[in-house]
């Protein structure tokens, strides 16, 4: 007698959608686990960083190359960007001002505690988030793909000791110390651009009657939550590249983005929390 | 005294080690081999503490790294001098800066006696006179001796090589086993290699231990490996194109 000829059974459709549903639920839930293991270990470079300081093995005179890699080699692109962002933003509260009021004599009055308590430092990191951001995550990713962190770490060198330490100082001064240039550059052809322009009393326009200590505490501390904001989440990123050029492409982008979003996300929440704190000060 | 017991280690759902148990006495000259990516470098690395795995343990003389934070493996590490697969060489230094990190780092060696040992190792990789010179300006050879000059330099108690010979000439190839012996006898040290070159491996080390598919199918005496029992083993070596070895 033959053998019975024997097929495995097709699943049906409902049982096909369930798994197809059960893929879909489980690469969610992936994501979801992903992300909160990034924001730990992003805390944990956080930790380990400003533990770190303490820890020192960082090689010698390493704090003064990033204070030159991430200051010096910036200071014209910042200048730039800021000198034409201040000349553009005048202008066009100018054009706003000459339409609804015609008066433009509070124009420099409200403009230096803006530049002062937001502009300088928040849009000054936004530049170095770029610049310096995927300069972060291009060098230390790079190095992780090509095992140089791997060398380190068996070398018993602690990785961010070693690479993100110093960044970390070096970003926290040089972005103040930008700001501090940015901000006063965006003012300056602010200024010049009012005056040549629209025929803006100079001495009016730089009075800085209406500067208040809150504005420049304000000013500070965004500018050194920035400057520490900037080196960690590139690194951290830098530090999680795998593959090879291609890992380090990823993680450059990812830098760039992870540090402009920290950026903004800090300039709210330093807003808010300076708003509770200094409330009528800051108008 | 190196041992792993049940160890294993995945990458999202692909299974790289699938439950080692491994066992290397001190002093030993073990060499790993198996199909390309059938998890040898990922081996070294959880050997050496660089990755933990995901169950199992991993002991160096009774000191167990996988329960062990990041400072605490530094001393392990310490004993342990590990060349990198793609000699992970130090971009932003020199070749003598490279050679001699692992005794500025360690500290307690004066700076003269460091240039001293530097010359040294470097003369007997064949590479004297090159400290001046960035790794970019070196072949993919050189920068291999280069590493395995910065892997010894501290005579580690524990050397891993991981593919010591990949990329070199036969007659180079030759040189350095002939190095990395007299090191292992003149150290005693335990030396763990990966090589895809397993004849000249197998002259090198005493006994062999053949991954396979996250396992080890084969461990025993380099010499009787061309017998092995295991037909996967067999084919494998041999280098013969029909059999049961996948891939």
């Amino acid at each position: 007698m033959p053998p019975t000829p024997t097929t495995t059974p097709r699943p049906g459709l409902v049982a096909r959608a369930a798994a197809a549903a059960a893929d879909r639920v489980e690469a969610v839930g992936q994501v979801a686990v992903d992300a909160v293991r990034a924001a730990v270990e992003l805390w944990g470079v956080f930790v380990s960083t400003i533990a770190g300081i303490y820890r020192g093995g960082r090689p010698r005179g390493e704090i003064v190359r990033q204070l030159h890699a991430i200051g010096n080699r910036s200071l014209l692109f910042i200048t730039v960007t800021l000198g034409f962002i201040g000349m553009v933003m005048i202008y066009q509260a100018c054009m706003q001002f000459m339409r609804v009021t015609g008066d433009l004599s509070q124009i420099g009055l409200q403009f230096l505690p803006l530049i002062v308590s937001d502009f300088g430092p928040t849009l000054t990191a936004m530049m170095l988030a770029t610049r310096v951001g995927a300069g972060i995550a291009a060098e230390i990713g790079s190095m992780k793909v090509t095992e140089q962190v791997d060398a380190l770490r068996m070398s018993g060198v602690l990785p961010v000791d070693y690479l993100i330490v110093p960044r970390f100082v070096a970003s926290i001064v040089m972005t103040v110390v930008l700001s501090t240039l940015g901000g006063a550059v965006m003012y300056l052809a602010g200024g010049l651009t009012a005056h040549y322009q629209f025929g803006v009393n100079t001495e009016l326009f730089f009075d800085p009657e209406l500067l208040r200590p809150a504005h420049l505490i304000l000013g500070l501390t965004k500018a050194v939550a920035y400057g520490a904001a900037i080196p960690i989440v590139s690194g951290f990123c830098g530090l999680r590249a795998q593959g090879s050029s291609e890992g380090v492409g990823t993680a450059t982008t990812a830098a760039v983005i992870g540090s402009s979003f920290a950026v903004l996300l800090l300039d709210l929440i330093l807003s808010v929390i300076a708003f509770v704190l200094f409330g009528e000060q800051l108008r | 005294m190196i041992e792993l017991a049940a160890v294993k280690k995945r990458f999202g759902r692909h299974v790289v080690l699938g439950g080692i148990d491994l066992e290397i006495p001190t002093g030993a000259c073990l060499g790993i081999i198996g199909p390309a990516a059938s998890g040898k470098s990922v081996l070294l690395k959880v050997m050496s503490g660089l990755l933990r795995p995901d169950t199992g343990t991993v002991k160096i003389d009774g000191a167990d790294l996988t329960s062990r934070s990041e400072e605490g493996l530094a001393p392990v590490r310490a004993r342990i001098g590990f060349l990198f697969q793609n000699y992970a060489l130090f971009d932003f230094m020199t070749v003598g800066e490279n050679v001699a990190f692992p005794l500025t780092r360690r500290g307690g060696v004066p700076a003269d006696e460091i240039t001293a040992r530097v010359a040294a190792r470097l003369r007997a990789v064949g590479l004297g006179g090159n400290e001046a010179k960035l790794p970019s300006e070196l072949s993919g050879g050189m920068k291999k001796r280069v590493g395995i000059a910065r892997a010894t330099i501290a005579l580690p108690e524990i050397v891993i090589y991981d593919e010591p010979t990949a990329g070199l000439d036969p007659v180079t190839t030759s040189k350095v086993y002939d190095l990395l012996r007299a090191d292992q006898q003149s150290t005693g040290a335990t030396v763990i290699a990966v090589s895809s070159d397993v004849d000249a491996l197998c002259r090198f080390v005493d006994t062999v231990a053949f991954l396979y598919q996250g396992v080890i199918r084969y461990q025993g005496p380099a010499a009787t490996l061309a017998d092995a029992p295991d037909p996967v083993v067999r084919q494998f070596v041999r280098g013969e194109l029909e059999g049961p070895l996948e891939g």
